[in-house]
């Protein structure tokens, strides 16, 4: 059976068989670059590898191969990633899949970002200019279809974290926490009560679309007792816009967006600043 | 078998890099892509719903197309997905035959899929249970034994009420299958790590002498001792009267198993959403 090239080598004894499989539970990514000595096996595996010089931290050049697996990593790694909706930092891809690539990870990272758009249709963002974290923003537009076949939740589209979206935008973009819940009670969701299909609501909303960056959560001072506020997250202006906001409310409510004038407005700007050529920062979800 | 023209497709295809990107490559349009998505949301995924999403991706993004025959489709994205050492591999399910798909790494040797899923202590447990599995004569490993090794594990101390939740976990994602309180490997552990287990147990892996894949679960010759998988001897023996071992022609001892017939399956399939969608009109 012929071995697809793996720059770590055949593990060919116990130990090495167990770091391995450790390797990939401690670390979360497959890699080739852990330490000197498993980057020694990968460029001894290219034939330009004893031109790399002994003392110095200089790197040999690497062949296309050991380049094309390096991207094929990271692509991995930012897949495997997103799929928790966790906010991908810089520093771990550094750690755990560039390694003593460092030296091309622009490159690299381009590259990567290049195949995730053509190939699976994500596009690679910084959450916020100089946050250092990116996401993924699904070119696709997600179709109500998709959730007949598809094996997993999905984005929310529709569901708690759209009402959300929509009663902050609805009311000027910030909203008490306290707000929320009387909202939320008349549609039976309660922050201390078992629900059965959002389980823990509190803890969705204040957590987990928080950890997400959906939405924004601070502790609003001097008050007694404390409260909240809520407001959009920054994957929120990536994934969605207030346009879109507003025709699911309107949808909802069985009306036109144009009935709220001043959300159709801001929208509208909103719209308007999207369009427009960005100088620096992601660029805009569709 | 199927898993035979993947394998004689890598060898042939040694990779001779020229400049990066696609070699020889497909084309990727919105089909594709949307299909590799939602594909990518299954850890493994039976034909018969593979099917289905292809034709999905067809309706969203181009209903006038004809869709393309499923293995020209899904060649045509691996020979894009080649570069990216991954790809769309085709397997079969050991107890019955069942076509299946999952998109597998061809990289590297540890299960980085899983990794990001589970603990070190949770790794572990499931790295004992496959050892045990693969040592067995079945394909199966009890629970008991499996929780047995609980102290060997390394990380954070795991207890036996705890070990067998997270068994649980590995079921419900696909990982392990469970009948009557033994585990073996699904199908998608299978195509995920056929190449790691190979390699890392050379001595204990059971091998089908039809398809020379990896076989878990299977029949063996009491003679020579030579294993087949159940699909592969059904298609071996089908209308054979008198089934012999094909190594050492002894008479075959086992009950020879029906091929799968994707007819059967969709018939009883559609009675199935038939059902399901009478369920939620009444809602």
């Amino acid at each position: 059976m012929l071995q697809k090239p793996r720059s770590r080598g055949r593990p060919n004894s116990q130990a090495e068989r167990e770091r391995d499989w450790g390797r990939g539970a401690a670390e979360e990514a497959p890699s080739t670059s852990r330490g000197a000595g498993s980057s020694q096996e990968a460029r001894s595996a290219s034939s330009q590898g004893s031109r790399r010089a002994e003392a110095s931290p200089e790197v040999g050049p690497r062949s296309q191969q050991q380049l094309e697996l390096k991207v094929a990593e990271l692509v991995q790694f930012l897949l495997i990633k997103d799929q928790k909706k966790i906010p991908i930092k810089r520093t771990d891809i550094l750690k755990h899949v560039i390694g003593d690539y460092k030296d091309i990870f622009p490159d690299l990272l381009k590259l990567a970002a290049e195949r995730l758009e053509y190939v699976f249709g994500y596009k690679l963002v910084e959450l916020e200019p100089k946050s250092n974290t990116y996401i993924l923003i699904n070119t696709l537009e997600p179709v109500e279809e998709d959730a007949e076949v598809r094996g997993d939740q999905g984005t929310p589209t529709t569901g708690l974290l759209m009402i959300v979206l929509g009663l902050i935008f609805m009311k000027g973009n910030t909203i008490k926490e306290t707000e929320v819940w009387d909202f939320l009670r008349r549609l039976g969701v309660y922050p201390t009560k078992k629900h059965l299909v959002f389980g823990d609501p509190k803890k969705l909303i204040t957590e987990e679309f928080v950890r997400q960056r959906y939405l924004e959560y601070r502790r609003i001072p001097h008050t007694d007792p404390v409260d909240y506020e809520l407001q959009w997250g920054p994957r929120t202006n990536l994934e969605t816009s207030k346009m879109k906001v507003l025709k699911f409310v309107a949808k909802v409510h069985n009306q036109d967006p144009k009935d709220w004038p001043a959300q159709y407005c801001e929208a509208l700007a909103d719209e308007e600043a999207r369009a427009r050529p960005e100088t620096s920062g992601p660029a805009p979800s569709s | 078998m199927e898993e035979g023209r993947a394998e004689r497709r890598r060898r042939t295809e040694a990779p001779s890099h020229t400049q990066g990107g696609p070699r020889r490559a497909g084309v990727m349009t919105d089909v594709h892509r949307r299909f590799l998505q939602l594909l990518m949301t299954h850890g493994v995924l039976e034909e018969w719903d593979v099917r289905r999403l292809q034709k999905h991706c067809y309706r969203v993004h181009d209903r006038t197309a004809a869709v393309e025959e499923l293995e020209d489709f899904i060649n045509n994205i691996n020979s894009v997905l080649e570069s990216l050492y991954i790809e769309i591999k085709k397997g079969a399910t050991e107890d019955d035959g069942r076509p299946v798909y999952a998109l597998v790494n061809l990289a590297t040797t540890s299960v980085s899929k899983m990794a990001s899923d589970f603990a070190e202590n949770e790794l572990d447990l499931f790295r004992k249970a496959l050892e045990l599995i693969i040592d067995s004569e079945t394909g199966f490993a009890s629970s008991t034994n499996i929780l047995n090794l609980v102290d060997q594990l390394k990380g954070k101390k795991m207890r036996k009420k705890e070990a067998e939740q997270v068994l649980q976990k590995f079921v419900q994602n696909k990982w392990l299958i469970e009948k009557e309180g033994e585990f073996t490997l699904h199908s998608r552990a299978i195509l995920e790590m056929e190449q790691y287990i190979r390699e890392t147990y050379p001595d204990a892996v059971k091998i089908c002498n039809i398809c020379h894949s990896l076989l878990i679960q299977g029949q063996s010759c009491e003679t020579c001792g030579i294993r087949m998988h159940l699909p592969c001897v059904a298609k071996y023996f089908q209308s054979n009267s008198e089934p012999r071992c094909p190594h050492c022609n002894d008479y075959w001892p086992h009950e020879i198993p029906e091929v799968f017939d994707p007819e059967k399956e969709r018939e009883a399939a559609t009675s199935r959403a038939t059902k399901r969608s009478l369920r939620s009109r009444q809602h």
